[in-house]
């Protein structure tokens, strides 16, 4: 573009069109006087604008002149000289920009109209400048422009871009100004994208020399700006972004300037962050521990109370807290494997299984799962088994949380009966349940070998009168008699609370013994469950039935005993039949008695537990009586100790004679009116939806509450209205009054947006009269 | 998730508290529109305490508070 060369080219320009030079592939003229080349490497070197002064015409004149020229020779010829334009020009960036600018406006305005523009410029420019000056230099863009073009030279990185943008620029001047802004991007597209795109670049230059600028102050202090400076100066650098599109270049200059704060800062965050991490490990760690420590208190006080090796045996407790849970699940998991070598394990055991249920009979009171245990006694007999192999498998697992779990997994498990196997659980699970609530079965099966191991005659002496009482001896039966045990237990609990004498505690206490040592004696562990047990059951049916004869009491209460060897003090029992002497008729009620029973039964052991065995013994009748109670009055107190799920263990024979009479009881008993309440589901989704947020459980119940509340403020407040208004029946006008006084509905919010808002579409169209064709309103009135 | 409004129940729970009282055909789904909106009162209310708490989950005492001044404002 020859034309370009400073003011000749105006000349050489109004010569006329056809005098364009276009096609002339040298276009790289030298650089003209005008633009000098820019020269980013020398910056510092005055830059030497073009010669026409900012306002002067020439500049326009030239642009002009080979815009028009350019344009002569077509939108194509721009795109073709555009990139030449591109290479060759450097120009002043200002002036570049400018000029890029007036190019792409006209490029995007098309081809078309940039021809027009050409005609018009080129008859302007042979007019005169003085026109062109006017939109070159008049317009806010020429300011602009002009503005940029005396612009100090920016950053080290700028005068490379600079000279990308100068290069662009000067081809831009180039009649396909456009075309050189097209050229900047190196991208011989099609004229309107060019510009486009050179439009964008424009902005980005401008970016960039603000950046530029500041990059060039902290280029003396960073190399690594410099040297980034440096690949920037590069060709490939340059066209890469002005090719890519000065999108990225700015970027990437801007992220260069950003990059060095964060290295510095990550090493300090990484540090926080791995304390924070540490922090938050303690924390949970001393949560665990906390718990681990409650549950572990919990079992010393029982254990002090109980023999040498409770003392040991709650170390054991301590030191495997957490392996209980795990174990417990691994063993419900395994059991139906375990079954077979449980048997096998269990005898060996035995002695440990003594020792367990020594411990268990004083952690059966601090134990309150009997509700549980009764609950999971009646759901399968397998808790024997699965006590088998906890027994096998944990022998000190604390129960706090393998009870539940395991008592879930057990009842699910298939109930291979071997109570002698169930006894060995039980006094494993008792041990367990101790140190935790939830194992009421194991507590149930502990007690029936913990009564074995504990050498009190007179527990042995129940036993035996279990024994001979029980007849069955099936392994179905036993399995029953495990279960039945327990409810047996759960009778002799409630008997001896209806003896309210705390010598029939005590008595039934010995009985529970002699009970516990006979069935050990008896060598037939699973026997003397399943005799304990039916003879429980017998028990407890009478029992239920509202036997409050402490001989039958200490009956069902030895039976217990047999069943489980509940050696927990007789305390327990006597106190656990003080409080609760209250008489129970209905199996309900004396589950809730039982599990009161077991409570005071927990307390009282907690407190202090003379005899371990005797503690153990009405423990697990408790425990076995309390399970049938238990799973009839399902809410009751979930604390009550193992004691109950001890008893459960070995009253198979309880099961099978307590399903007939329970279930009668169940139904009258439960027939309890429920209140019309607005499901709390449908609240909690209501509340959750409006609320946004997550919600605690505890917040739902006072949500449920002030619903409640609502719900009466409302039928008061309708009634008010209906009455005043003469009327019994509410009316949607009643609600309507209600509603505006509550402040829902308003002058300005009335109540038909209300319910077009908040109601599903088959309520409105129920409330909402709605007119259809036919002269027909829906609901018809 | 939408439900459908419990107007067995709504009518159950009013005649619970008003036997006398007898409803309109279908003014129990206003009953319900205006059940809607007092929790929706409420878990706005409940929602700013938490907010001002700094808290991200909503609390009882959150919703206690709230409870106070929506419940006493609903009265009508």
């Amino acid at each position: 573009m020859a034309s370009r060369g400073g003011g000749t080219p105006a000349a050489s320009g109004a010569s006329g069109p056809a005098e364009l030079q276009l096609p002339q592939g040298p276009r790289g003229l030298s650089p003209p006087p005008p633009p000098p080349p820019r020269n980013y490497a020398d910056h510092n070197a005055p830059r030497r604008r073009r010669n026409y002064p900012p306002h002067t015409a020439p500049r326009p004149l030239p642009a002009l002149a080979r815009v028009s020229r350019e344009e002569a020779g077509g939108g194509n010829r721009w795109a073709v000289t555009g990139p030449a334009m591109a290479d060759r020009r450097p120009r002043a960036r200002p002036g570049l920009r400018r000029s890029g600018h007036n190019a792409r406006a006209v490029a995007q305005t098309g081809s078309s109209v940039e021809n027009k523009s050409k005609s018009v410029r080129s008859t302007l420019a042979k007019q005169g400048l003085g026109v062109f000056p006017d939109l070159r230099n008049g317009t806010p863009r020429l300011m602009l422009k002009r503005v940029m073009q005396n612009q100090p030279q920016v950053s080290p990185l700028a005068p490379q871009i600079s000279n990308h943008e100068d290069t662009k620029e000067a081809h831009s001047e180039v009649p396909s100004q456009r075309v050189s802004s097209m050229g900047e991007l190196q991208l011989p597209d099609v004229a309107p994208e060019d510009t486009s795109t050179t439009v964008f670049n424009m902005k980005k230059k401008r970016r960039k020399f603000s950046i530029s600028e500041f990059e060039r102050a902290a280029e003396s202090r960073l190399p690594q700006y410099q040297a980034q400076s440096a690949l920037d100066s590069t060709v490939m650098t340059r066209s890469l972004r002005m090719s890519v599109g000065s999108l990225l270049a700015p970027d990437t200059v801007e992220k260069r300037g950003l990059l060095r704060r964060p290295k510095t800062r990550r090493a300090v965050d990484m540090q926080a962050f791995e304390g924070r991490v540490e922090q938050n490990l303690l924390k949970s760690k001393g949560q665990n521990d906390l718990v681990d420590s409650q549950s572990a208190s919990v079992i010393r006080t029982s254990m002090l109370t109980s023999d040498a090796e409770m003392m040991m045996n709650s170390t054991e407790l301590f030191v495997q807290p957490l392996l209980d849970e795990e174990s417990q699940n691994k063993l419900s998991a395994l059991e139906p494997q375990l079954s077979d070598s449980k048997t096998s394990a269990q005898r060996s055991p035995i002695s440990d299984a003594d020792q367990e249920e020594a411990r268990l009979e004083g952690l059966v009171s601090s134990v309150s799962t009997n509700q549980e245990r009764t609950q999971r006694y009646s759901k399968s007999t397998g808790l024997d088994d699965e006590h088998v192999d906890r027994m096998s498998h944990v022998s000190p697992e604390t129960p706090a949380k393998q009870g539940e779990e395991k008592q879930d997994h057990s009842q699910q498990s298939n109930p291979v009966a071997k109570i002698s196997v169930t006894e060995e659980e039980v006094v494993c699970s008792v041990y367990r349940w101790n140190s935790s609530l939830p194992s009421k079965s194991s507590s149930t099966h502990l007690g029936s070998p913990v009564t074995l191991n504990v050498s009190r005659m007179h527990l042995r002496q129940v036993v035996s009168h279990i024994i001979e009482d029980l007849e069955v001896s099936d392994t179905e039966e036993e399995m029953i008699n495990t279960e039945n045990g327990v409810e047996q237990k759960k009778i002799f609990q409630e008997a001896a609370e209806r003896g309210a004498s705390a010598g029939h505690s005590e008595h039934l206490e010995k009985k529970l013994a002699e009970k516990a040592e006979l069935q050990i004696t008896a060598g037939h562990a699973s026997r003397g469950e399943t005799e304990v047990a039916p003879s429980a059951g017998k028990e407890v049916e009478e029992g239920s039935t509202g036997a409050h004869s402490s001989p039958r009491a200490e009956h069902e209460i030895t039976r217990g005993i047999g069943a489980e060897s509940l050696g927990r003090p007789s305390h327990a029992f006597s106190s656990f039949e003080k409080p609760e002497v209250t008489p129970v008729d209905e199996i309900d009620e004396q589950g809730d008695e039982l599990q009161d029973q077991a409570m005071m039964l927990n307390l009282d052991s907690s407190v202090g537990e003379p005899a371990e065995d005797e503690a153990e013994q009405p423990e697990s009748q408790e425990v076995s009586m309390k399970t049938p109670t238990f799973v009839r009055a399902p809410p009751h107190k979930l604390l009550l100790s193992a004691k109950p799920a001890k008893a459960s263990a070995p009253s198979s024979p309880l099961k099978l004679l307590q399903p007939k009479t329970v279930p009668k009881r169940l139904r009258t008993s439960q027939k309890k009116p429920r209140e019309p309440q607005v499901p709390r589901s449908l609240i909690k989704a209501i509340f959750r939806h409006f609320a946004k947020m997550p919600v605690t459980r505890d917040a739902f119940q006072i949500v449920e509450k002030c619903s409640e509340r609502y719900f009466k403020q409302l039928s008061d407040d309708l009634e008010a209205y209906s009455h005043h208004a003469g009327r019994k029946t509410v009316e949607a006008a009643d609600l309507e009054v209600l509603m505006r006084r509550q402040g829902l509905v308003t002058d300005k919010m009335p109540l038909r947006v209300l319910i077009e808002r908040h109601l599903p579409l088959e309520y409105r169209r129920l409330l909402i009269p709605v007119a259809v064709s036919g002269n027909k309103v829906i609901p018809s009135k | 998730m939408k439900r459908t409004a419990p107007r067995s129940t709504l009518r159950k729970i009013i005649k619970k508290h008003k036997p006398q009282l007898r409803l309109a055909a279908n003014a129990d789904l206003l009953v319900h529109l205006s059940f809607l909106l007092f929790l929706h009162r409420l878990a706005e209310e409940a929602r700013t305490n938490a907010f001002e708490n700094k808290s991200k989950i909503i609390k009882p005492e959150h919703t206690i508070s709230a409870a106070k001044v929506i419940l006493k404002k609903s009265r009508g």
